[in-house]
């Protein structure tokens, strides 16, 4: 578990985290979302001792991450994947950072076959994709056999199939135990394989709650297309729910299928076609995180 | 729409608990930091070993020694200023000086290269000790030099012996090379030195070139030799033993002793190594 407290860093006027605490759970896999500039990279880096905090700390199961004897073996860490020399080999870049972290070299030839680039192992990094160095990026976080991976933008660059591989990789490492706290602006992909949240805005926390709970935001709208559209908005609202009435459509919020669908049934009401809407998960962090957007379009 | 200041105060996630059953990460000692100076080291070797630019510069070492040996038996053949033919004895050294500032070079990219291509981040990620980094840096630089060291004296040999020079006063030669092998171990750590407080690979070796072959003659040109003795290149030169072509009675008589300028050289390492590892904890790493 990670458990982050009052974290704050200010650069100049500018305050880039604002007293931000949070915790991440082991076992899940927590997205860490927000627009550019709210945050996320600068407390990243603090989390792992590249930033020094003006306040607040970080820790692993108590233990602060610049206090822990053996880091890499118990956070892997990908903040910038293009972080390698390009003259270097991957399996030399990794073996490298093995030695340094005093992991045995093994540990190498393993984790370039996780990450599916054992055929380019000796290829230098130079030559090498986006979609390449994401992957040898996260086979450098996971020399150690870390409990806690700390990834930022992990998908930048990747294909649908790499995406699909990264997506499967960190649910299969949360669900063996291990703690997943991931930064990406892709929401509507980490909607798909996060279990919890953690919603910056502006360097403030804005939320931090599971994925359900902030779908649940999203308010629901039941759309019914029927010919006796004027007497079912009537008996609807008689039921005490509200509908807007336009082309023969009703659009009814704060309701279910099940509930419309009774209330036509009792009253011989026929019904073409009856549908729910709910708003995405983009949409509803784009709406939580609008007002705080430091970059927006016009 | 829902925005921002209608939302729930957030919580701490309390809606999953998990019990973890594993021990606390083991903590660090810091007075156990020096043992994870040993794998740093074999780190920065394997960083090194795995470029091409490092046999590269080994090689141009060698030709450097063995091209600036023979075209001065072969064609120059003898000292300008001596009018005495050039012996083996003397001429091997010669290459040493260009050896040197290549191996500074070399120091300087040891660091900024990490820089330039963000591995510095990860370094200190794996290591947070960054006095390990450094150190590991300084043992690796230390035997990139002496064996660039090494093998620019052999070739300087053998381009002298090539081109028919004779043996001449061998007496002081073992002493020469002795000196000559320290100063190009120590040459890279005065450039990781200034890589570390220039932390720009272009730029820090630009300053070490501009220094090294412009600045220092420059200042030599006016200022006094009490003063100009002090510089660090100047203290290379010392520890060579060589004169060079500007070198007057003033110059001479002011002159350091080997080991003066061994400490002097030594001193300037030290401040620029002491400073930089400072800026290491200070400032962010890219």
């Amino acid at each position: 578990m990670i458990t982050v407290t009052s974290l704050t860093k200010q650069y100049g006027p500018r305050i880039a985290v604002d007293d931000l605490s949070f915790e991440v759970a082991a076992g899940r896999v927590t997205g860490f979302v927000g627009p550019n500039g709210a945050g996320k990279s600068t407390t990243m880096r603090m989390m792992v001792g590249l930033t020094r905090p003006d306040r607040g700390d970080t820790t692993y199961r108590g233990v602060s991450y610049a206090d822990m004897r053996h880091p890499a073996r118990v956070v892997g860490t990908v903040l910038d994947a293009r972080s390698m020399h390009p003259g270097r080999s991957a399996r030399n870049h990794l073996a490298a950072a093995a030695a340094l972290a005093s992991i045995p070299a093994r540990r190498v030839e393993e984790v370039l076959s996780e990450v599916g680039l054992d055929s380019a192992a000796d290829q230098r990094t130079g030559g090498f994709s986006l979609g390449m160095r994401q992957r040898l990026a996260l086979a450098g976080a996971l020399l150690g056999e870390p409990e806690v991976l700390l990834l930022d933008e992990p998908s930048n660059g990747l294909d649908p199939d790499g995406i699909r591989w990264l997506r499967n990789s960190l649910s299969a490492f949360a669900d063996g135990g291990g703690t997943v706290f991931v930064s990406s602006h892709l929401i509507a992909e980490l909607a798909m394989f996060a279990d919890d949240l953690i919603v910056v805005g502006g360097g403030k926390l804005l939320a931090a709650e599971p994925v359900v709970t902030t779908l649940a935001r999203g308010e629901a709208t039941v759309s019914v297309r029927t010919p006796q559209a004027a007497e079912l908005g009537r008996l609807l609202e008689r039921h005490g729910i509200d509908a807007d009435c336009a082309d023969g459509r009703l659009s009814i919020r704060d309701t279910t299928i099940a509930d419309v669908s009774q209330i036509a049934f009792d009253n011989r009401i026929q019904v073409i076609e009856i549908t729910e809407t709910r708003r995405s998960l983009e949409e509803i962090l784009l709406d939580m995180t609008g007002a705080s957007a430091e970059f927006a379009a016009a | 729409m829902t925005n921002t200041s209608t939302l729930q105060t957030p919580t701490l996630q309390a809606t999953t608990v998990h019990t973890d059953p594993r021990p606390r990460p083991i903590t660090r000692q810091r007075s156990g930091d020096v043992a994870a100076v040993p794998a740093a080291v074999r780190s920065e070797w394997i960083k090194l070993r795995s470029l091409r630019s490092t046999p590269g510069l080994l090689g141009a070492v060698v030709v450097i020694g063995l091209l600036l040996s023979w075209i001065l038996a072969t064609f120059v053949k003898t000292d300008p200023d001596t009018h005495l033919p050039f012996t083996v004895g003397e001429t091997f050294i010669f290459s040493t000086w260009l050896t040197t500032v290549l191996a500074v070079v070399m120091g300087t990219l040891l660091f900024t290269s990490e820089v330039q291509h963000g591995t510095l981040a990860s370094a200190v990620t794996t290591q947070p000790a960054r006095w390990v980094i450094v150190s590991a840096k300084a043992v690796v630089g230390f035997g990139l030099g002496l064996a660039m060291g090494v093998l620019g004296m052999a070739a300087g040999l053998g381009g002298a012996v090539l081109g028919g020079l004779e043996t001449g006063d061998t007496s002081g030669s073992l002493a020469t090379a002795g000196w000559g092998l320290l100063l190009t171990a120590l040459a890279p750590l005065l450039g990781l030195g200034i890589g570390m407080l220039i932390r720009h690979s272009a730029g820090a070796v630009t300053t070490v070139l501009v220094w090294a072959l412009v600045i220092e003659n420059l200042i030599k040109g006016f200022a006094p030799a009490n003063f100009s003795r002090f510089l660090p290149f100047s203290a290379a030169t010392g520890l060579l033993g060589i004169k060079s072509a500007g070198d007057n009675a003033e110059t001479l008589a002011a002159a350091l002793t080997r080991v003066q300028d061994a400490f002097l050289f030594s001193g300037y390492i030290v401040l620029a190594i002491a400073i930089g590892t400072a800026l290491l904890y200070r400032k962010d790493p890219n």
